[in-house]
């Protein structure tokens, strides 16, 4: 515990002098100049940022990467993933290792602007949720009264949870681990009542339990977890790139255009909307620095954001399995907070 | 006068209770009414987790399967050993070109060629084929594993790699079957008898040089596609670091621990600083610090590679930790040692060269050996920072979507590799320790 108090308080001084040394570099310059993008994850993460067992990097934000490679260079795989741990991920993006973070990080008010970084758009709202047995009865997180609840330790997770029990009431005791499997494990063999994470991860788990009809994620959710990509501080080309090619993906869905149906649709559209988005008409590429095609390449290649949401986080085979429809995740046109606004 | 009558009397044979299998049961597990009792429950124990680990390992275990759903379909108490099968190309050469694996594998097999010599009896000049391994095996390997376009002295180490591993293969073929040495092998295809050493010599350096000229010609053509070190990973990514970390903290902890005894006041000063300094913090500080806070020093946009700044880290730090080591192994050589050699007329080098530090060294196994296997098993700390060493592969795996949670079959497969590796490091140990001894017991 002393160890990571000590590496805390170096990243922490590290990430406070890191703005000093971020400069309003032209990182399309640079980016182009290399050949290929860096682009930073984590540590793998389930349906976000995962190696499959040939050494290749898959999911929800590994597709925003490749979005904005295939904008700017019209081939997807013209890219470095970088695994960064959490300590350092911040410092990484400010001393220019990393052009670009997509790490389900949450966008908060300090990180944006204390840390010498801008967060980008969402591309994923999660928000932190409990999990319990079916055959418990329980149906409601304010139902946890005096319960033991499984959380892991150092996380925003087990601050939210006892604000959330004091604010209710509720003296819920929180039964605290450092490792995510062993809480896991302790939770299934009946060590505690209910697990609390943001409800992806309790989808990824579950999905990993021996018996998953078992268990059942509760409706309430208790935390606001925006997860974004972020990009240095102080390049505003730079940042519009990386979030009009997640808005060119959520656009895309809400005109119709798939990954299968582009070609056919830049060649035959009447939309102007879609016309314009493919770079049949108008000039919207200009102010980006990019080419004609940047975002027919981005739908050809990756995919709107439907098509990768269902891949990776929903129903798709092998998916995670989290339910998209009712969630803040679905297009505005359906009651969610996918919205982009007008490409013209 | 009395008349002494020796008598040879029979020898009995020691009674059953001594040497009989039931007779040291007897002794030793069920000699009093505590140790019986004591020894049932012991054998309780241990059969109740030899039975739980068997069935869950071997019995129950699934083998074959496309993801963890399955498994659990097939056997939800068994292992899912088929979770780790599906990633053992992961787990041993990372993320590393499936098409390109050939290379670390011919890398890894030359490097057994290098070093088979040195095990084989009757093979001569051990040294310089230990000192040829730790200095030119690096280029060879470095230049498979890596590969891309190599600049003049690239080519030319390149080359003298080679060179010393065709060299070092038939002199210990050579040794092997006839007890010679290459140049002696040599000598003796003339039909002249006692060639002097000098013309044996000559022979053997125009040998090398014809040698050195045929395969710079050829490795010109030689070309292989770069490979980033962020696609290397698994357990060849821990041998590496490991490696390298290993054949650099001898030499770096010799040197060390000499300038800490140096009378020299600035060496004395600068040795003890930098032991000190680096022995008085965790290891994953000093990765940190090198990973995280070096690059802030740096002007922006100056990207070092970090499996370079990780490797001097622990290059630095294991180069510490083996100062004390040897420091502790010169310390057991009598002043007289010393005192002795000064009489002869050795000056410091050579009292150390030849005098001391056999000596030391010597008495050192034990605890180089352990510092080495130290090394290996501190490597996996490098996956906190973000490389995917073996550990860190391991770990992955509960994280991709057809594995999601198999946490324990991967973490138990890494503890029988790791034992395996470390478990041959300390038995090669023992057997050094054995051969070298020159029974000087008192």
């Amino acid at each position: 515990m002393k160890l990571s108090t000590l590496l805390t308080s170096v990243v922490a001084f590290a990430v406070m002098a890191a703005p000093a040394v971020a400069s309003t570099g032209d990182t399309l310059d640079i980016v182009k100049k290399r050949g290929h993008l860096r682009c930073q994850v984590g540590t793998p993460s389930g349906g976000f940022y995962n190696l499959d067992a040939d050494g290749n990097w898959y999911g929800l934000d590994v597709a925003v990467c490749q979005a904005v490679t295939a904008a700017i260079f019209g081939d997807k795989k013209k890219m470095e993933i970088q695994s960064v741990s959490s300590q350092a991920r911040f410092t990484a993006l400010a001393n220019g290792e990393s052009d670009l973070l997509c790490r389900t990080a949450t966008w908060t008010i300090s990180r944006d602007t204390q840390l010498g970084l801008d967060f980008v758009t969402p591309n994923f709202y999660d928000g932190q949720g409990f999990t319990v047995l079916k055959e418990s009865g329980i149906t409601s997180a304010l139902q946890l009264k005096g319960a033991k609840v499984c959380v892991t330790t150092g996380t925003t997770s087990e601050l939210n949870l006892a604000d959330f029990s004091r604010a209710h009431d509720l003296n819920i005791s929180a039964v605290t681990f450092e490792d995510w499997n062993v809480r896991d494990d302790t939770y299934l063999k009946g060590g505690c009542d209910a697990v609390t994470i943001d409800k992806s991860s309790l989808a990824a788990n579950i999905v990993s339990f021996p018996n998953p009809a078992d268990h059942m994620i509760l409706p309430e959710t208790i935390s606001k977890e925006p997860l974004g990509p972020a990009v240095r501080h102080g390049d505003s080309q730079w940042a519009d790139i990386v979030r009009w090619s997640l808005f060119a993906m959520i656009n895309a869905e809400e005109l119709g255009v798939t990954s299968a149906n582009v070609d056919d649709m830049r060649a035959n559209s009447k939309n102007i909307d879609v016309r314009r988005m493919l770079g049949v008409e108008g000039n919207i590429h200009e102010g980006l620095g990019l080419s004609k095609d940047w975002a027919y390449n981005i739908i050809k290649q990756v995919g709107n954001y439907g098509e990768n949401y269902e891949k990776y986080i929903g129903s798709g085979e092998g998916a995670l399995g989290i339910q998209r429809k009712g969630t803040l995740n679905e297009l505005w046109t359906n009651g969610g907070l996918m919205y982009s606004p007008p490409m013209r | 006068m009395a008349t002494i009558k020796t008598m040879k009397k029979n020898a009995v044979t020691a009674p059953l209770s001594e040497i009989s299998v039931l007779g040291w049961i007897r002794k030793n597990l069920f000699s009093s009414v505590l140790n019986t009792l004591l020894t049932f429950v012991t054998v309780y124990i241990i059969y109740t987790t030899l039975k739980g680990v068997w069935s869950w390992g071997i019995v129950d275990a699934v083998w074959v399967a496309e993801n963890r759903r399955e498994c659990f379909a097939i056997n939800v108490d068994g292992a899912c050993w088929a979770g780790v099968i599906a990633w053992l190309d992961n787990i041993f050469y990372g993320r590393y070109p499936r098409e390109e694996l050939w290379r670390i594998n011919l890398g890894i097999f030359f490097l057994f060629m290098w070093m088979v010599p040195l095990w084989l009896p009757r093979v001569k000049a051990k040294i310089s084929i230990g000192m040829t391994t730790v200095f030119l095996y690096p280029f060879l390997g470095g230049y498979l594993f890596a590969g891309g376009e190599k600049g003049i002295f690239m080519q030319v180490m390149l080359t003298a790699a080679v060179v010393c591993l065709l060299v070092n293969t038939i002199h210990s073929i050579i040794g092997v079957f006839s007890g010679r040495s290459l140049p002696e092998f040599f000598a003796s295809l003339s039909n002249k008898k006692n060639i002097c050493e000098k013309t044996q010599r000559n022979i053997f350096f125009g040998f090398l040089a014809i040698l050195f000229v045929l395969i710079y010609v050829w490795q010109m053509s030689w070309n292989v596609e770069r490979v980033p070190w962020t696609k290397w990973g698994g357990l060849f990514l821990t041998l590496v670091i490991a490696g390298i970390g290993i054949a650099s903290a001898l030499p770096g902890g010799i040197v060390l621990a000499l300038g800490r005894r140096s009378r020299m006041p600035v060496i004395r000063v600068f040795s003890t600083a930098f032991i000190e300094l680096f022995r008085s913090v965790p290891i994953i500080t000093v990765l940190f610090m090198a990973t995280t806070m070096f690059p802030l020093f740096m002007p922006q946009g100056f990207v070092l590679n970090k499996l370079v700044q990780v490797i001097i880290a622990v290059c630095l730090f294991n180069a510490a930790y083996m100062a004390e080591t040897v420091r502790g192994g010169l310390q057991t050589i009598p002043q007289g040692q010393f005192e002795g050699a000064h009489t002869i007329g050795l000056g410091y080098w050579q009292t150390m060269g030849l005098v001391v530090m056999p000596q030391a060294l010597k008495h050192m196994i034990p605890n180089i050996v352990g510092n080495f296997i130290t090394v290996l098993k501190d490597t996996t700390l490098v996956s906190i920072i973000g490389l995917f060493d073996v550990l860190g592969m391991l770990r992955s795996i509960g994280k991709d979507l057809p594995w999601l949670g198999l946490h324990i079959e991967p973490l138990v497969f890494g503890a029988i590799l790791f034992f395996l590796i470390c478990f041959t490091m300390s038995k090669y140990s023992r057997h050094l320790e054995a051969k070298l001894s020159t029974n000087h017991h008192n």
